[in-house]
């Protein structure tokens, strides 16, 4: 029963890291309607930066965590100001495709400049496990979970109470109503890249502390993709929610039905998941639905 | 305060929607423009608030001056911030916010926190049935109380003019008296309208001011009451016989229009 209890706890905070990493690609959708498939190409960009800043350049953690983070924002803001400011107007399709680009363009900058190697990520947050009793809690998940509550509680606030927060949502709503009352969509735009890219690096930081690091935890984008679709692409309490479900239900397949089976189906019912959501209920369970006056 | 001079409107470089369009919008005046199903009217208010460009479409020719400053092509937020208003037709209200949030993102540009709910009060001292309906999602109100919704957001913004595309479309008769009732009030209160209708007794019921136009060109212009008692607007716009009757629809559809104003 400990085990049970204890793998339940463990999937949650797995499933709390990918609602964050979702969080970016929310952020970016609800001010663009576009669905940016490069999100874990920015988590690794978002890695590679901390790993540059606090490994190569010596910077203690309290410098390199903001200065990384204010890095990885600007590089969110040139992503937009370069491929995508251009688009606005144009079909979403267009934009998706150029995200579906940059997500090759982006992985092969990061092998050119800093090549195949496995690299040692910084540990940012305390390797030993949290013991409750008998249950074996990663410290690591644990305050990432925290942080993406935290990060979550703030999201919703700005977006629903503060004014820029619902210059944004006007935006995400209808862009020519947005601007014909005087937000300007593409400082929007480029606000919502830098906190997707902000928040893609804060996933590195939980994700990767005291791992490797190889272009290949960009992963972990597509990992939180069926995380985004079951809460509904504009929601973001919703992804708390839809994280520890799906996290729950991997770490509990994992752990009880894959031996049994001989298989990995651990890996794959995230997508079962998100399809049969998909099916039920197109919107997510928290997206918004059209509301159409007949 | 609004002068439009010869404006010309071109949609993807092929199409020429506005051919010489001129008007004249007076501080503290209600100018209505009058016209038929795809006579180049919400072109017209596209072209004054420069969302033109989301439909592919842009001022090829003339100027739009407005409080003394040239605003054709300028992004729709930058004519915003010369305190123009755009009410766009089809009551596109924020449709999953509350109707208060709506009217918060109208009034972003408040200075402060006060200021924006002293704006908010004066919405609804104006429109009391928008307070009652504060926490109401926008797309499940009615079309009457999202026309005054959008009202409502279009003066958090406190622009110097509106311009509004079809306030009355597809309202029940009951709720285009009230929506023409705020009008009123805020005509009375010194705010300067630019109005698109097709209901032309609405329209000219409240205009100091209006012009007629067909196949994007004006075709006839003067002081509302004297256009209302004009022959051609009574016949093509109000439905109304020479001799004092009224017609019926299929009266008007068969209509042989002498178009007198076209020579």
């Amino acid at each position: 029963m400990v085990y049970f209890v204890n793998d339940i706890i463990t999937g949650a905070l797995i499933g709390l890291l990918y609602a964050l990493v979702a969080m970016g690609f929310v952020v970016i959708y609800r001010a663009s309607k576009v669905f940016n498939f490069a999100q874990g190409e920015l988590v690794i960009i978002g890695g590679f930066i901390v790993w540059f800043t606090t490994l190569q350049a010596g910077l203690s953690l309290w410098l390199s965590i903001p200065l990384s983070l204010l890095l990885a924002g600007f590089v969110g803001y040139l992503i937009e100001r370069i491929f995508l400011t251009k688009l606005i107007g144009e079909s979403v399709f267009s934009m998706v495709m150029v995200t579906v680009g940059l997500l090759i363009l982006l992985r092969g900058f990061v092998l050119l400049l800093f090549g195949p190697a496995v690299r040692p990520f910084p540990v940012i947050f305390p390797l030993k496990p949290l013991f409750l009793g008998d249950m074996l809690i990663p410290l690591n998940l644990l305050i990432g979970g925290i942080i993406t509550i935290v990060a979550a509680a703030g999201l919703s606030w700005f977006f629903n109470r503060t004014r820029p927060g619902l210059r944004m949502t006007a935006v995400a709503e209808d862009h020519v109503v947005a601007s014909s009352m005087g937000i300007s969509v593409k400082s929007s735009i480029a606000f919502a890249w830098v906190l997707g890219a902000i928040l893609s690096t804060v996933g590195a930081m939980i994700f990767l502390s005291g791992k490797s690091l190889t272009f290949l935890a960009s992963d972990i984008g597509f990992a939180a993709l069926p995380v985004a679709l079951f809460a509904g692409l504009e929601s973001i309490g919703g992804l708390i929610l839809a994280g520890v479900i799906i996290g729950i239900v991997q770490s509990l397949t994992t752990n009880y039905l894959d031996p049994v089976i001989g298989g990995s189906l651990g890996s794959v019912v995230p997508y079962i998941i998100m399809l049969a959501i998909l099916l039920i209920r197109p919107t997510g369970l928290f997206g918004w639905r059209t509301i159409e006056r007949v | 305060m609004l002068e439009l001079n010869n404006v010309e409107v071109i949609y993807s470089d092929v199409i020429l929607a506005l051919k010489g369009v001129s008007i004249t919008v007076r501080e503290g005046q209600c100018v209505a423009l009058l016209g038929g199903n795809g006579a180049g009217k919400s072109t017209t208010l596209k072209a004054i608030s420069g969302t033109l460009k989301s439909e592919d479409g842009k001022v090829s020719a003339g100027s739009i001056i407005l409080n003394g400053k040239p605003v054709q092509n300028l992004e729709a937020s930058d004519v915003v911030k010369n305190g123009l208003i755009h009410v766009m037709e089809g009551r596109r209200v924020l449709r999953h916010l509350t109707s208060e949030q709506n009217l918060i993102v109208g009034g972003h540009m408040a200075p402060n926190a006060t200021e924006l709910k002293h704006r908010l009060d004066h919405v609804y001292s104006l429109m009391p049935r928008l307070a009652d309906l504060r926490s109401r999602t926008a797309g499940f109100m009615s079309g009457g109380e999202q026309q005054l919704l959008l009202i409502g957001r279009a003066m958090m913004a406190r622009p110097r003019i509106i311009v509004i595309d079809e306030p009355s479309l597809g309202l029940a008769p009951m709720m285009i008296r009230d929506v023409y009732e705020v009008l009123k009030q805020l005509k009375a209160q010194g705010t300067t309208f630019f109005l698109v209708e097709q209901n032309s007794a609405a329209a000219l019921s409240i205009a100091d001011y209006a012009y007629v136009m067909e196949n994007g060109r004006i075709v006839l212009d003067g002081p509302a009451d004297k256009l209302a008692e004009n022959e051609d607007v009574k016949e093509f716009y109000l439905g109304v016989s020479a001799s004092g009757e009224r017609k019926s629809y299929r009266d008007i559809k068969h209509y042989r229009r002498r178009k007198r104003w076209l020579g």
